[in-house]
């Protein structure tokens, strides 16, 4: 039975990384598998991808870091 | 909390990759503390966003995601990818079980806004064209697009409307030291507008926002559960703020409620369908439980059941608008909505069509309130006569339904005879009589309760079928006319079963009550004809009762004549009955069918003191069912006086022939006349000169009075009744024909109203005669007792042998008077003469007198075969040149 969850699992995110490639999300496959388990646990996708956008923004904007997350 | 535990594992995986990713190679220590204290700030961060219980604002339908993100992708021109993907996305929703993804929509929602974002986010980088679409200027301001997105306007909370207030802010600031870095290598370009226009985003983007401000802050209410308490007004519940405002009759937005004023009159305006939906429910209601008390008949229920499925369908409209109006209102953007979502106004257009038809059946209601059966049919037709086709169909199946019982009722009545009415509301209404008047009263037509779609003479023909039935089940114990049902359905193309017939199909109806009618007649005219040989009896009626066979009454006169005259307290019926049979055995009236004969019986009318037998007999005759409906207590009266007047004629006929018997020259008037002395003899010839000729008058009246009455009156109108029999299609028409019979017969014959005056003339000449008729009598009494008297011995050898053998059983009279002598008889013989030309003269005046008087009033009457009498009468003008 394992076995089959664990071909289920790899396959799925086979897939999920298949789609998201489509749309061009940028995601690997760790960060989707990760991305995957948040989200079956129940956390909020819209906060999910919200954090995936923010922490991505944070590379090009570096220097003015100190800025952005002070706000409250 | 293993989960607690694991979520922050993964959210801290979460984050290093996502930095190790976006980072570029790490550098020196220097850096790597940064990096890390970057991390620790990067991992707070997210714990913030990720508690701060955001919530994407859709439907979480995984199909219609994958759906969406389909069509985005193949909108923008990569269809090849869109066909991928759907074909990734069929293979992946398959894996269920351990092992898969259990929250897919999740994931898709998670990649089309990472993937949106980015896109976003790679045009900002690029920024070659200028944003000016608007669906772009949504998600540019703010590093939180999906938070500004059109969807998410009155279900947010609190939290993450400040958050995104102040995200907003941020990112404006950001925007704005970074608009500047990509505008200026274009303000060159475009001048002026480019100035203009500068920030658009921003502006318009700060347009929205307070607009947004402005219409949160006008209405207390949203439009959503504004929209949803119009969907339960118009199921008669009372919502949140809509309520049932009992002053004003409606449903209304209460004052208190701080609205436009606008969405106050829409409101209002949407809650008329509220408001007659309200009023047909509680019709429906009142109706069921009036039930019981048997005061809703099967037509109103018809009705009530019309209503509720029309209702029903209304409800599914009603299900239908409430599941979309689950969905939020997009508040101010033309971006793509989330699925149909539903406001005040797109619930007007909804509502457009059932505002009409809850209109008409509120209207339907309210005019048959107090109706019923028929006359309910009738009032929702008349209102079927619309030229719109929505309406007509409406109503069209409406009628269908409410007329049902109706049709029933009308089949069952004409194929079967039967009255299946509880509750009184079919056209046709029967009463218990008896078998008599079955026919005349036992069912008619009840006007009010008939539908205005029946006309009155296909009402009138469906009366008479079933009445005909009826009348034959019971008066004629007849059962064949069931084959007759069943072919006239068969005829008709519909069946005798139920619910053949419906609304629409009147001329089904009309159709299928003419084949009945027309083989019910058909069947009851052959059985009146051959089982009841009613030709037969109306035939035997004329001969008897109206004294057609002349045979028999000339010697039912003879022999009844001498007991009639006698006091009418003293005559014995059982006499008068066998004197009936003998005067039949003794004509040809004895070959006829014994059951007619049967029924011709004498009759003794009530009588007076001082009457004579003559006035009291009659002859009757005895119809039994089904004939006497046809010869009822009312026609037979009039039959006997008929018969009464007819009878009088008779006697007065037969005493006139009686005197003529008397009167006639003969050899012993003769002779005794030659005896006489001059004196006498003058005036016996003038006496009966006298006589003669008033008896000739007389005689020439009755006789042309007998002939007109027998021939011009009796036969024509039985030849014509005869022939009216023959056409006569059903019993009515029967009845018709048998009426105008008897009517034609009794006014002809002076019977009537119109010649009263007539008529009592007539009689008095008739007694007239009669009192002539004995004076005549007397007179040649008188004569031959003077003849015998004054017998002379020198008689003629002649008649010898008679008056001598008459004179001598009278000898031991004439002797003394014979010795009186020729002077004392001659003084008789005068005196007499003389006292019966008086008398004589004095009914001779008389008669001139009353025949005069009766001859001017002849011509004043109406009827035209009266003038043919007259004409008979006074051939000669000898009358009117008289008078």
């Amino acid at each position: 039975m394992d076995s089959e969850a664990e071909r289920t699992a790899r396959e799925s995110l086979e897939l999920a990384f298949q789609m998201s490639n489509i749309l061009d999300t940028g995601l690997d496959r760790h960060t989707l598998s990760i991305l995957i388990s948040l989200c079956d646990l129940g956390l909020n996708p819209e906060a999910l991808a919200a954090v995936v956008k923010e922490l991505r923004r944070e590379t090009p904007t570096t220097t003015s870091i100190s800025t952005t997350p002070s706000a409250p | 909390m293993d989960d607690g535990q694991a979520v922050v594992d993964l959210v801290k995986q979460l984050v290093n990759r996502l930095l190790a990713a976006a980072l570029p190679a790490p550098n020196t220590t220097e850096s790597t503390t940064t990096a890390q204290r970057h991390h620790q700030q990067a991992l707070r961060y997210a714990v913030r966003i990720l508690s701060s219980r955001m919530t994407p604002s859709i439907a979480a339908d995984e199909a219609a995601m994958a759906e969406s993100i389909t069509r985005r992708l193949a909108t923008q021109g990569n269809s090849s990818d869109a066909l991928t993907f759907a074909d990734l996305y069929s293979k992946f929703a398959l894996k269920t079980g351990p092992g898969s993804v259990s929250n897919k929509w999740a994931l898709l929602y998670l990649l089309k806004a990472i993937s949106e974002d980015r896109k976003t986010h790679k045009k900002l980088a690029q920024s070659d064209s200028r944003v000016s679409s608007g669906m772009f200027k949504m998600s540019v301001p703010g590093g939180l697009p999906a938070l500004f997105d059109s969807e998410s306007n009155g279900s947010s909370n609190g939290i993450s409307d400040i958050s995104r207030r102040k995200f907003d802010k941020g990112r404006r600031d950001d925007n704005l030291r970074n608009l500047p870095l990509k505008e200026t290598p274009e303000k060159g370009w475009s001048g002026g507008v480019l100035m203009v226009s500068r920030d658009p985003e921003n502006a318009r983007d700060m347009a929205y926002r307070e607009f947004a401000n402005l219409l949160k802050e006008e209405n207390e209410v949203s439009e959503e559960v504004i929209v949803r308490d119009v969907l339960y007004a118009c199921q008669e519940i009372d919502g949140k703020y809509v309520r049932f405002d009992k002053v004003i009759e409606g449903y209304a937005l209460p004052d208190r409620v701080k609205v436009p004023r606008a969405t106050r009159v829409m409101v209002r305006k949407l809650c008329e369908l509220g408001w007659l939906f309200r009023k047909v429910k509680g019709y429906i209601s009142e109706s069921m439980e009036r039930f019981p008390a048997e005061e809703v008949g099967t037509v109103g229920q018809a009705f009530c059941a019309a209503l509720q499925d029309e209702l029903s369908e209304y409800y599914k409209l009603l299900a239908v608008l409430e599941a979309q109006s689950m969905n939020p209102i997009p508040l101010v953007s033309a971006s793509a909505s989330s699925g149909n979502y539903l406001s005040l106004r797109r619930l007007s257009v909804w509502f457009a069509e059932p505002m009409v038809k809850m209109r008409l059946m509120a209207v339907l209601v309210d005019s048959c309130k107090v109706l019923r059966g028929g006359a309910m049919a009738g009032a929702i037709h008349m209102h079927a006569q619309h030229g719109d086709p929505l309406v007509h169909e409406f109503m069209k199946r409406l009628l269908r339904r409410v007329s049902s019982p109706l049709f029933e009722m009308v089949r069952s009545w004409v194929l079967e005879g039967e009255l299946e009415d509880i509750f009184g509301e079919f056209f046709v209404l029967g009463q218990p009589v008896k078998a008599e008047s079955l026919w005349r009263e036992g069912y008619h037509l009840h006007t009010a309760m008939l539908p205005s779609f029946i006309s009155q003479s296909l009402a009138h023909r469906i009366l008479r079928t079933g009445k005909s039935i009826n009348f034959l089940r019971v008066c004629c114990e007849d059962r064949s006319w069931a084959d007759a049902a069943t072919e006239s359905a068969a005829a008709a193309g519909t069946t005798t079963r139920r619910g053949g017939l419906g609304y629409g199909e009147t001329d089904a109806l009309e159709s299928l009550v003419t084949e009945a009618a027309k083989r019910i007649d058909k069947h009851l005219m052959d059985v009146m004809y051959t089982q009841y040989k009613f030709k037969e009896h109306c035939l035997a009626i004329k001969r008897y009762l109206l004294l057609g066979q002349g045979d028999f009454v000339q010697y039912l006169m003879d022999i009844v004549g001498p007991e009639l005259s006698e006091p009418a307290n003293t005559i014995s019926s059982f006499k008068l009955a066998g004197l009936l049979e003998s005067a039949i055995r003794s004509s040809n009236a004895q070959y006829d069918d014994f059951d007619i004969l049967d029924r011709l019986r004498v009759k003794m009318m009530p009588h007076n003191t001082g009457d004579r037998g003559w006035d009291v007999f009659s002859l009757e005759y005895d119809a039994r069912v089904p004939l006497n409906t046809v010869f009822t207590e009312s026609v037979m009266a009039k039959y006997l006086r008929i018969f009464n007047f007819l009878w009088k004629l008779r006697r007065v006929e037969h005493a006139l022939i009686g005197a003529w018997k008397m009167m006639k020259p003969n050899c012993i008037t003769s002779h005794f006349f030659s005896k006489l002395p001059r004196a006498v003899k003058l005036q016996l010839t003038l006496t009966s000169r006298r006589c003669q000729v008033l008896w000739d008058e007389m005689n020439h009246f009755l006789t042309n009075l007998q002939y007109y009455i027998m021939f011009e009156v009796l036969e024509v109108s039985w030849s014509n009744f005869s022939n009216e029999m023959e056409v006569a299609k059903d019993l009515d028409d029967l009845l018709a024909a048998h009426e105008k019979y008897l009517h034609s017969i009794v006014e002809k014959s002076l019977l009537g109203e119109r010649s009263q005056a007539l008529y009592k003339t007539l009689f008095v000449l008739f007694d007239l005669i009669l009192r002539f008729r004995s004076h005549t009598d007397r007179l040649y009494e008188g004569i031959s007792e003077l003849r015998a008297r004054s017998a002379d011995p020198s008689l003629p050898a002649r008649d010898k042998t008679k008056s001598g053998r008459h004179l001598s059983t009278k000898s031991s009279e004439p002797g003394s008077w014979l010795g009186e002598g020729r002077k004392a008889l001659t003084q008789r013989a005068g005196e007499f003469l003389r006292n019966m030309g008086q008398d004589i003269d004095s009914i001779s005046k008389e008669y001139s007198s009353l025949f005069g008087g009766f001859m001017s009033q002849l011509p004043v009457q109406q009827h035209i075969d009266l003038k043919f009498l007259m004409f008979r009468l006074d051939f000669t003008e000898f009358y009117s040149r008289v008078s």
